[in-house]
């Protein structure tokens, strides 16, 4: 108890620190978002936005709560310490069924994802919501979040790199939880042992 | 009868005198008092002996040598026959054709055009990509979005364009790697990730190059293992002779890497002013991660190259970090295939190559010490793995465990490591040795004849034909392989072994049949998805696809008529013996310490 008390202070203080960054657009911004809303891939040389989603509401929701929009940078400058990358905060907390606007910013020069898992698969194909970007490019993405309080995961699939760093949390309301590994944010079940020899 | 026994009968007296107290009372008299403690003392003797006798006759035998055994036995009754323990039943693996050879890739083996690119069939079990194929040749700029999307690469994995010398093909062509990880550690749990199985169950930690991919470095979000180009060893890179080649090294991996040209035509310095050669200290600064650095070619000759890492090479290059680089001679209309994912056969060969040869192959060997590879499954810390890798092992105390033929071990070579050839053919057959050990190739059945030497053509009269090639280190070896039946070239159609001699390398960590091992397979000696015709059909190479083959639990020869040569069950040793041998322990360490312990300290 005493734990999952703690867990929601750590959300309350990441929210309004995730606040800060994120602002409402209004109506005639959200216009140009509705260009991504097949469900499928948007592939260039900058990258990829994979089953971006404006429009369709998930079943649990009757209509769209918020919107919302913010800008996840990503790089070897983010990294925390024995980590090789970072994203420029590790959290996002969002109201249940918000639709939000993603802006991955890749400050590095190798690619890096922004991906979501776990969201309904009649929306998202594979429970997926993806944003790929290459070396110093951008790529933004649109998508609605169901009703339910959910801890969803948001990782970099390319090898070693959730290892190394890129990995947090998409928390929907007050969330279900916190998952592991999350630099600066909850510990690795499986340490490093420092004491350890070559 | 008193004891220590005294024939004089002189000591036995002063003995007791010496030992008998009176009680208190001083009722008790010498006699009495000697006649009890001769009584306890007899009791004394039986119980050692008989503690002596009970652990004597109850030590298993695995705490005795072979002839302490033998005398033991002598004494207790071994001397009649007991019949030798039964073979130990083992579940050999009962693999249906599903489980060697998946039925995914049905479609992939057939001829194929897509965009205008000509792929040939072939046999393999786990056949390329012909998309990823169709991609390399032409370029991911100049193919339909529908044949890229069922690549995997990036958009930016390979580009071509401009014809600058108007012969019909494009000489400007912009490649891109990654570094990617394999078998490393994660710290959210105990598997490594992402998976890549050289045989059934073996997962040495590797570092590869692999072309710039698109998406999940997994086959899916539920699924550990890597997805087909991001694996041992890294592509095999065809450029044409004359091209103006750019290869970007965008590092994806935590620790600095470069790329090396060994072999290649290239200059020192880049146009601009930049390293070009991979060597820190002398042409440049390793890439740190997160960065990206253009290497620039330009090769005048053809011949087959080798590129790997230059960072701390004793330990990169080992950790996998090396592949083939193929320059074809330049000839019209000559659209090279960029990547040969996986090395092997190549499905779309270049121009030159058709002229001469049949079929075209590339085989890239490497010997592996999981002591060094597995370093990167122990921690998570760039730093604690770099101090590991870089100080922690000591190269020269190295002795190779695991043996690969393009990223694999025996079986799973004959998926995808095979020389298939047909009767009546010319075959080229490029090979490198990657590793740091020499290698001692051997072809049953044929004699290859070696034309080029570390991408040199050797003149006719050097050209030598022989049945074992020893190729160092870092040495690449060009081969004809004629498969005329005349007794020299070859000796006629069959699945013949194809492995390098030196015997540690045809096991895995010691167990063979494994390493290297692979075939030069005739195609009538192939039966369904291309696994080679076994003896005793597929079922009898069911057994060395189960990882319990290769952690030695299963015997070499296991139902063979008429022959029981499997493990005999191991004899148990009787639960009550074990009991009774350390109730006799105990009474010994009671009779022998405590007894005379209690008496010493009551005197």
């Amino acid at each position: 108890m005493t734990g999952g008390r703690r867990i929601s202070v750590a959300f309350a203080a990441v929210f309004v620190a995730t606040a800060a960054s994120i602002h409402v657009v209004t109506a005639q911004e959200q216009h140009h978002h509705h260009a991504h809303h097949d469900h499928s891939m948007v592939l260039d040389r900058d990258g990829m936005v994979m089953n971006a989603n404006a429009d369709v509401l998930p079943k649990d929701c009757t209509e769209v709560s918020a919107d919302l929009e913010f800008e996840v940078r990503v790089g070897r400058d983010y990294a925390r310490r024995g980590l090789t990358f970072g994203y420029n905060q590790h959290e996002w907390v969002v109201p249940p069924c918000a639709r939000v606007t993603v802006t991955l910013i890749n400050e590095d020069q190798v690619r890096h994802q922004w991906m979501v898992h776990g969201l309904p698969r009649y929306l998202y194909p594979q429970g997926m919501f993806h944003l790929e970007v290459s070396g110093e490019k951008r790529k933004s993405g649109t998508f609605i979040v169901p009703s339910d309080d959910r801890t969803y995961l948001a990782h970099c699939d390319i090898a070693q790199h959730m290892e190394q760093g890129l990995k947090g949390q998409v928390v929907v309301g007050s969330g279900n939880g916190t998952l592991p590994s999350i630099p600066g944010i909850s510990a690795q079940p499986l340490p490093d042992d420092y004491a350890s020899g070559r | 009868m008193q004891w220590p026994l005294n024939r004089s009968g002189l000591a036995t007296r002063n003995y007791l005198v010496d030992r008998v107290r009176p009680n208190v009372a001083g009722s008790v008299t010498e006699n009495s008092s000697a006649s009890g403690t001769s009584a306890v003392r007899f009791a004394y003797l039986i119980g050692v002996l008989a503690a002596f006798a009970l652990t004597l006759w109850n030590i298993p035998p695995a705490y005795l040598s072979a002839e302490w055994a033998a005398y033991r036995n002598s004494w207790m009754g071994g001397s009649k026959y007991t019949e030798a323990p039964p073979s130990r039943t083992v579940s050999v693996a009962e693999l249906d054709i599903d489980e060697i050879c998946s039925p995914d890739f049905d479609t992939w083996r057939t001829a194929h055009r897509i965009d205008g690119v000509e792929i040939e069939a072939v046999s393999d079990c786990a056949p390329d990509n012909p998309w990823d194929i169709a991609v390399s040749v032409r370029g991911a700029n100049n193919v339909t979005e529908a044949t890229l999307m069922q690549s995997l690469f990036a958009p930016d994995a390979v580009e071509k364009g401009d014809d600058r010398d108007g012969d019909g093909d494009p000489d400007v062509i912009d490649i891109r790697l990654e570094v990617m990880e394999l078998n490393g550690k994660s710290p959210d749990g105990s598997e490594v990730v992402p998976q890549f199985e050289i045989g059934p169950g073996i997962t040495p930690g590797f570092w590869v190059f692999a072309p710039k991919t698109r998406g999940m470095t997994t086959i899916n979000f539920e699924s550990l293992v890597a997805n087909r180009i991001v694996r041992l060893p890294a592509p095999v890179i065809r450029i044409e002779q004359g091209d103006e080649v750019r290869i970007t090294l965008e590092n994806s991996h935590y620790l600095p890497h470069t790329i090396h040209f060994h072999g290649l035509d290239h200059p020192f310095k880049t146009s601009d002013g930049k390293g070009n050669d991979g060597v820190p200290v002398f042409s440049e600064h390793p890439i740190m991660p997160g960065k990206a650095r253009a290497y620039q070619l330009q090769p005048r000759h053809a011949g087959t190259t080798f590129y790997h890492c230059h960072v701390q090479p004793h330990s990169h290059i080992l950790m996998g970090l090396q592949g083939m680089l193929v320059v074809e001679e330049n000839r019209p209309n000559n659209w090279v295939q960029t990547f040969n994912i996986g090395a092997g056969r190549v499905r779309s060969p270049s121009v030159a190559v058709r002229e001469q040869y049949d079929r075209e192959f590339d085989l890239h060997y490497l010997e592996i010490d999981s002591t060094l590879n597995n370093r990167i499954q122990r921690f998570n810390d760039p730093r604690l793995v770099s101090r590991s890798i870089h100080r922690g092992y000591n190269i020269t105390k190295r002795s190779a465990d695991y043996f690969v033929l393009n990223g694999r071990s025996f079986p799973y070579t004959l998926r995808e490591a095979m020389v298939v050839v047909n009767p009546q053919q010319r075959n080229r057959i490029r090979i490198l040795n990657g590793g740091s050990e020499g290698l001692a190739l051997h072809f049953h059945g044929h004699k290859p004849r070696l034309t080029h030497r570390d991408g040199v053509p050797l003149s006719p009269g050097q050209e030598i034909q022989r049945d074992v090639f020893w190729i160092a280190s870092a040495q690449r070896v060009d081969l004809e392989l004629n498969t005329v039946n005349d007794g020299l070239n070859a000796y006629g159609a069959g699945a013949w072994l194809l492995h390098d001699h030196r015997e540690q390398a045809v096991t895995s960590n010691g167990i063979g049949p494994g390493g290297d091992v692979s075939l030069v397979a005739y195609e009538k000696y192939l039966g369904p998805r291309g696994l080679p015709l076994a003896v005793g059909g597929l079922q009898s190479l069911a057994p060395f696809f189960s990882s319990a083959y290769y952690a030695g639990e299963l015997p070499v020869f296991s139902g063979m008529a008429g022959h029981d040569l499997a493990d005999p069950e191991q004899r148990a040793f009787g639960a009550t013996n074990l009991w009774y041998f350390w109730i006799g322990i105990l009474a010994l360490m009671w009779l022998l310490i405590i007894v005379p312990l209690r008496r010493w300290r009551a005197r």
